[in-house]
């Protein structure tokens, strides 16, 4: 086992960026004293429980909730009927543009899910109706009183099969269960490449649905006051304003200005809590209907495997062709992307553009095409999880690279080397949809093979032989398309909203400085980064910032934090709104020292003039004088209140290199990783400790995939794998610590040279442990094993098993 | 006689607590839902992720796996016990913070609970001249503990911290 080292930064940042602060968040949530919405206890709270559909596919012919109603405790009971006036929940991100396939607006989109659903279900977990008592015990004991009818109807739980003639039909008005298919790349030019190709591999692979599983379930607690007709909502949500923006407008219709959505301290994400479930909107119109008492609902762990969105599963049969001396000229790929019964908020569009687009990842290849069959299934909606979609496409390319370079017989570095962009290319179209903005890739890939003692392997895997075990290695390179977005450039991929991202920054009279801006964390530590980001520019201490998110009525409109954007979008929003700052602060400090504006210099946090240090305002003199106003020429307004909408000319595209060991016990089938190498690339960073932490979880979320996290729906679309004894998520023992190392080209695209970083890590993992299990493995014969590679999986492969 | 409540008494944070109970309510609840102490979190239901985790006579169990009424007289000690509002951190919790063991923070006072009991025992073997836990003892500790953030090794990293030898001003 090797120790985790620290980043490596090429220089020592000159301010308070790029250091290794402590996360101001810590010690409250040492002492369990931060606010998870499950925490919130307002006075007057009742609780709701929802009834899920026991059954993955059948018609509703009838529901009674008299008896529920009856019950101890019991205040109200409610199906769709209750609420004629709701919309559904609209899906906002529609591959391959919004005008190919639907109307530009997301009212009634084909599929779309109801707040309730009244007549058919379509997955286990269905909400079909609600109960409001007094205690959760009372609303949970009532939902057995609710007599429901059911017709069933066939199920199907796979996308391909969902595709086939005669397959079950999830919705009137989306015909063969087709929600989109969408292409991207040169179909022509690719399948002449690989028609004329020396060398082809081609590979069917499985990306199996897996389930983010943030250790704190969602909730909601809804809050309706009569007295001024406006709504309040306490929610497990990653973008309050967006929550406000589709609740408000597109499914309740109530005035934009009459809801308020608030973000508590979230207990992780990974995607899934960026979504809008029927339970948000659900609270808001129970807390309403009686009379403005906050309703509150917290989903329990099987109810969170059943409802909240899960991730991957794709099918796919992909191809690579290339030359005889390792230059690849195609890739190709046909997937089958299982969109569960509903297109969820951005669910479509994570599985199509999000995947498809990055495909090629590191290389430089002529010619690449993809293909998205995106389908209706019997299961829990599809949605974002920790490097959704480049973690799809990570590995099917980087399992190709393998099948490549064994087919050719060379070493797979030295395959990838001959075929990363150059780093004179950039930026770089990679010829299906991304442009790729800055990167040494050899450099990022030469450091990972040297940290990772690469050119040692074969003498480990001759002393672990001897040992039984089969020791393999495997690499996996990515490109991570992150700083989401380019708001014109979102509206072309499909989606229906803005995502840019805002900051606002307020000096105070005493000189202290409040940040707000529209993220919202869910553990990556916003209010230390964000605080870093402002004093450094502002040269002032960071222990001056402090830093306020996730409401929507004290923070400036903003996305929220997804996709590894927070610190690509929000940061420079924070940096753009300082620079503002200091140009009024030099603007007025030539007021204040009695000099030309030319002659007035902003440093270290202060004014003085040119040449004559002496002549001087501290930043806590110029706060209270600008409080006061006094003096100020009618140009320049009193106070010091600005904000900054940024939205960014481009994505930014970080990237690195894995590399995985692993131990295969040829007894036991087990695999056991015994070094991980990581070299990641996300521009300039704004504290290495928090993002180091952010990539050592996120490598081991992808080893979970790699080895052992599993969604499985039995024939009848229900899920088996319904809480954490038959899900396996990694625990503590199952990853040694990992060799951490940096490279730094920092994204031209936004003022910090920031990359997205929070989950980058998650793409490459699960490739590079096949890929070592498929090496350790090799001389029997076997090319691929499916994830997740389980030890009976593994065992019967050594013993020579078809897979 | 009334069967659908039980009267006990719970020492709590080195407070008596006398109430009636339901027979079939779960230590958490009353934690949580009967004595506002909201720190002690629920992740599972089913005992796999160690959010509920308080120490009940100085040995720390999930307290989603235990009836109140089954803890009755006993002392139980959850994470506000540990510290108070905005206080001084324990050594471990001092550690933690060091090297950044937490992020989401939905885990951590579980894991804190968790952890308090083995850097006990490691601070008094170590007293005595013994080693401090190996690496996998640390992991093999922590296998109750779920957490989705980190990947535990920060959280490693600060059960070493604070399970070093010379432990640096002794917070």
């Amino acid at each position: 086992m090797t120790t985790t080292t620290p980043a490596q930064d090429s220089q020592e940042p000159a301010g308070v960026l790029g250091r290794p602060l402590d996360s101001r968040e810590d010690p409250g949530l040492l002492r369990g004293e931060a606010t998870y919405v499950a925490d919130i206890d307002l006075p007057g709270t009742v609780h709701m429980a929802i009834l899920g559909s026991p059954v993955a596919h059948a018609r509703i012919l009838s529901i009674d909730t008299k008896a529920a109603e009856q019950l101890p405790g019991v205040l109200k009971a409610a199906t769709a009927a209750d609420f004629p006036d709701v919309m559904p929940l609209p899906c906002i991100w529609i591959p391959g543009g919004v005008e190919s396939h639907f109307p530009p607006h997301p009212y009634g989109l084909p599929g779309a899910r109801p707040v309730l659903t009244g007549d058919t279900v379509r997955h286990v977990g269905d909400p079909i109706a609600v109960v409001v008592a007094e205690t959760p015990r009372q609303a949970a004991a009532a939902l057995a009183a609710i007599s429901v009818e059911y017709e069933p109807l066939p199920v199907v739980t796979r996308a391909d099969h969902a595709l086939a003639d005669g397959a079950p039909q999830l919705h009137e008005a989306v015909p063969g269960n087709l929600n989109a298919y969408w292409t991207c790349g040169d179909k022509d030019r690719t399948d002449a490449a690989v028609a004329a190709a020396e060398v082809t591999v081609e590979l069917d692979l499985v990306n199996q649905r897996t389930i983010n599983s943030p250790i704190e379930p969602r909730g909601a607690v809804g809050v309706y006051d009569p007295a001024t007709g406006e709504y309040t909502l306490h929610a497990s949500t990653q973008g309050p304003h967006n929550h406000r923006f589709l609740l408000s407008a597109l499914v309740l219709g109530i005035p934009f200005n009459k809801l308020r959505v608030i973000a508590p301290t979230v207990g992780g994400s990974f995607g899934t809590k960026g979504y809008l479930y029927p339970d948000m909107a659900l609270v808001l119109l129970l807390s309403k209907a009686l009379g403005g008492r906050p309703v509150k609902w917290v989903d329990t762990r099987t109810g969170l495997m059943n409802s909240t969105v899960q991730g991957r599963d794709h099918r796919q049969h992909v191809t690579l062709a290339g030359t005889r001396d390792g230059r690849i000229t195609a890739v190709r790929c046909t997937s089958y992307a299982n969109l569960g019964a509903y297109p969820s908020t951005i669910g479509p569009g994570v599985a199509t553009a999000l995947m498809g687009r990055s495909i090629s990842g590191m290389y430089d290849i002529p010619a690449a095409f993809c293909e998205v069959y995106a389908a209706f299934t019997n299961t829990v909606p599809l949605g974002a999880q920790r490097g959704s979609g480049r973690a799809e496409a990570a590995f099917l390319m980087e399992r190709l690279v393998d099948r490549y370079a064994a087919e050719i017989g060379m070493d797979p570095a030295e395959v990838r080397r001959r075929n990363l962009v150059p780093k004179e290319k950039f930026p770089y179209d990679n010829g299906l949809g991304w442009t790729y903005d800055s990167g040494d890739y050899r450099l990022n890939l030469d450091r990972a093979l040297e940290l990772s003692g690469y050119a040692g392997m074969p003498a480990r895997k001759a002393a672990a032989r001897a040992r039984g075990k089969r020791l393999g290695v495997g690499i996996a390179t990515y490109v991570a398309v992150c700083g989401v977005g380019p708001s014109t450039r979102m509206s072309k991929e499909g989606m229906l909203g803005g995502t840019w991202e805002s900051a606002n920054i307020r000096v105070h009279p005493t000189g202290e400085v409040t940040v707000t801006v529209g993220s919202a964390s869910t553990g990556q530590s916003h209010g230390t980064v964000f605080a870093q980001v402002a004093a450094d520019e502002l040269g002032i201490d960071p222990g001056q910032v402090q830093v306020h998110e996730g409401d929507t009525l004290k923070a400036p409109y903003g996305q929220g934090t997804y996709g590894s954007r927070s610190y690509s979008m929000a940061a420079p929003a924070i940096a753009l709104t300082a620079r503002k700052i200091k140009a009024k602060l030099v603007r007025a400090g030539a007021v204040f020292l009695g000099v030309p504006e030319d002659r007035v210099v902003y440093a270290d946090g202060g004014v003085h003039e040119v040449g004559n240090p002496d002549n001087a305002k501290t930043f806590a003199e110029l706060a209270m004088a600008m409080w006061y106003g006094w003096g100020l020429p009618p140009e320049i307004e009193p106070a010091l209140d600005e904000t900054t909408h940024f939205d960014p000319p481009d994505f930014n595209y970080p990237f690195g290199t894995h590399i995985a060991v692993v131990e295969v016990d040829e007894l036991t089938g087990e695999t056991e990783v015994v070094d991980y190498t990581a070299v990641d690339d996300a521009g300039n960073i704004g504290n290495p400790k928090v993002v180091a932490g952010q990539i050592e979880g996120s490598i081991v979320h992808g080893l979970g995939q790699a080895l052992m996290e599993a969604a499985e729906y039995d024939e009848n679309g229900v899920l088996v794998s319904s809480d954490l004894e038959s899900y396996a998520l990694p625990r503590a023992a199952d990853a040694p610590f990992f060799t951490l190392g940096r490279t730094v080209t920092p994204s031209p695209h936004n003022p910090l040279g920031a990359k997205g970083a929070g989950e980058i890590a998650t793409v490459p993992p699960a490739a590079a442990v096949v890929n070592a299990v498929v090496d350790a493995l090799s001389d029997l014969g076997v090319r691929h094993i499916d994830m997740p590679l389980t030890p009976e999986k593994v065992w019967r492969r050594l013993r020579g098993e078809a897979p | 006689m009334d069967l659908t409540r039980i009267e006990l008494t719970l020492h709590v944070n080195g407070r008596p607590e006398e109430f009636a109970a339901p027979p079939n309510e779960l230590l958490v609840e009353r934690l949580r839902d009967g004595l506002g102490l909201t720190g002690t979190k629920v992740g599972c239901d089913t005992g796999q992720c160690g959010t509920c985790v308080v120490r009940l006579d100085g040995r720390s169990v999930k307290s989603c796996l235990i009836l109140t009424a089954s803890a009755a007289g006993s002392e139980v000690t959850t994470i506000e016990g540990v510290t108070t509002p905005g206080g001084e951190l324990t050594g471990l919790q001092e550690a933690l913070r060091q090297e950044h063991g937490t992020q989401c923070g939905f885990c951590t006072p579980g894991m804190v609970m968790a952890l308090g009991e083995l850097v006990e025992t490691a601070r008094a073997e170590g007293a005595a001249g013994g080693p401090p836990p190996t690496e996998p003892e640390i992991r093999e500790w922590l296998t109750g503990n779920l957490c989705r953030c980190t990947g535990y090794h920060s959280v490693v990293r600060g059960v070493q911290r604070a399970c070093a030898p010379a432990e640096p001003e002794g917070r």
